[in-house]
């Protein structure tokens, strides 16, 4: 596959900079690739557990769990966010032009942005509102929208991340902003 | 059970599942989505129970096993499906078989918590140590069992039953 003109990145720059610090050599060592997949599914199952279940809740559901209280599972929602970024980097630099030019990857990442627009919106605009509310009061409208929006980018990262196999260039390319 | 594996590969819908551009990923994204509720859902539950969140009521989150039950739903139709589609690549795998006994040994563990721990919680009784046990062992179970699905993709040495698949 020959490499498009790129002006944002520099796929053999990138898989250089990989080697060079060394995580090139644990990915393609003989069990790096499937490890750094746990890593990065251990992340996902974190963030579920602890996001996409406060989401439910926000969202109306399972009454009778006090939504401040339960924002106490959110910082395990970032420790996995944070394995699965970390993760997902690795295997993006380790082989660069199967993720930036594959859609469904530029779907996924399309997707986790708006989640971080709609988390820092939420955290900026509604989460003081939720502060006041009781165990079995239902939250307002608009911490339903931010939890249903949270919810649906969330799945669809999920989504977008499973069939990232299946878009794979050469076969498909995208590149919007490529010569 | 060679004969067997081959003659479903031989179906309709095996045949379906490998071929169709579609049927293969949208299996994929429904299972991915199924064990998203359904280990997360366990996931909140044991932290609960391990203390994080503790000034919410422990017993409501049983509120959260119908979504359990609704992940679990999702991802045993998908995953008949994608079963259906590499039969030998999957039960000539024993981390198959441990995937489901991770599975299933954390749904036993969730329900003892809702059985003994929850109405304890409910009366406003201390949970005694074996909960925080009985908690952390389905939290390793739960993510014990994403692992070997995940690792199915790697550990598997015949991809159909008529032959044998050379990496």
């Amino acid at each position: 596959m020959s490499l498009p003109n790129d002006p944002l990145f520099d796929p053999v720059g990138i898989v250089v900079w990989a080697i060079d610090v060394g995580i090139y050599d644990v990915m393609y060592s003989a069990w790096g690739w499937p490890v750094v997949e746990l890593v990065h599914f251990t992340g996902l199952c974190l963030l579920m557990g602890a996001v996409g279940m406060f989401d439910l809740r926000m969202l109306g559901f399972v009454r009778g769990l006090s939504l401040p209280a339960l924002h106490r599972l959110v910082p395990f929602g970032v420790l996995g966010f944070a394995l699965s970024a970390g993760s997902g980097f690795m295997f993006v630099v380790s082989a660069p032009d199967q993720y930036l030019y594959n859609p469904a990857w530029q779907v996924k990442m399309g997707l986790l942005a708006l989640a971080g627009l709609n988390m820092g919106l939420f955290y900026l605009t509604t989460s003081r509102r939720l502060k006041l509310l009781g165990p079995d009061d239902a939250p307002p409208l608009a911490a339903r929208l931010f939890a249903g929006a949270s919810l649906t980018c969330w799945l669809g990262v999920i989504a977008a991340g499973r069939v990232i196999t299946a878009f794979r260039p050469p076969s498909w390319f995208w590149c919007a902003w490529c010569g | 059970m060679i004969d067997a594996l081959a003659w479903i590969e031989q179906t309709r819908l095996s045949v379906f599942v490998r071929e169709d551009f579609y049927a293969y990923f949208v299996l994929l994204i429904f299972h991915a989505w199924g064990m998203a509720f359904l280990v997360g859902g366990g996931i909140a539950i044991a932290l609960r129970v391990l203390g994080v969140a503790s000034g919410t009521r422990l017993e409501r989150f049983a509120g959260f096993i119908p979504f359990m039950w609704l992940g679990a739903a999702l991802a045993i139709v998908s995953g008949l499906g994608l079963l259906a589609g590499y039969p030998a690549k999957a039960l000539t795998n024993w981390i198959f078989a441990l995937k489901f006994a991770c599975l299933i040994g954390a749904a036993l563990l969730v329900r003892r918590l809702r059985r003994e721990a929850f109405p304890l919680a409910t009366r406003g009784e201390a949970l005694p140590a074996s909960a925080r046990w009985t908690a952390a062992g389905s939290l390793a179970l739960w993510i014990g069992g994403v692992a070997c699905g995940k690792l199915l993709l790697y550990t598997n040495h015949l991809l159909f039953a008529s032959d044998e698949w050379m990496p």
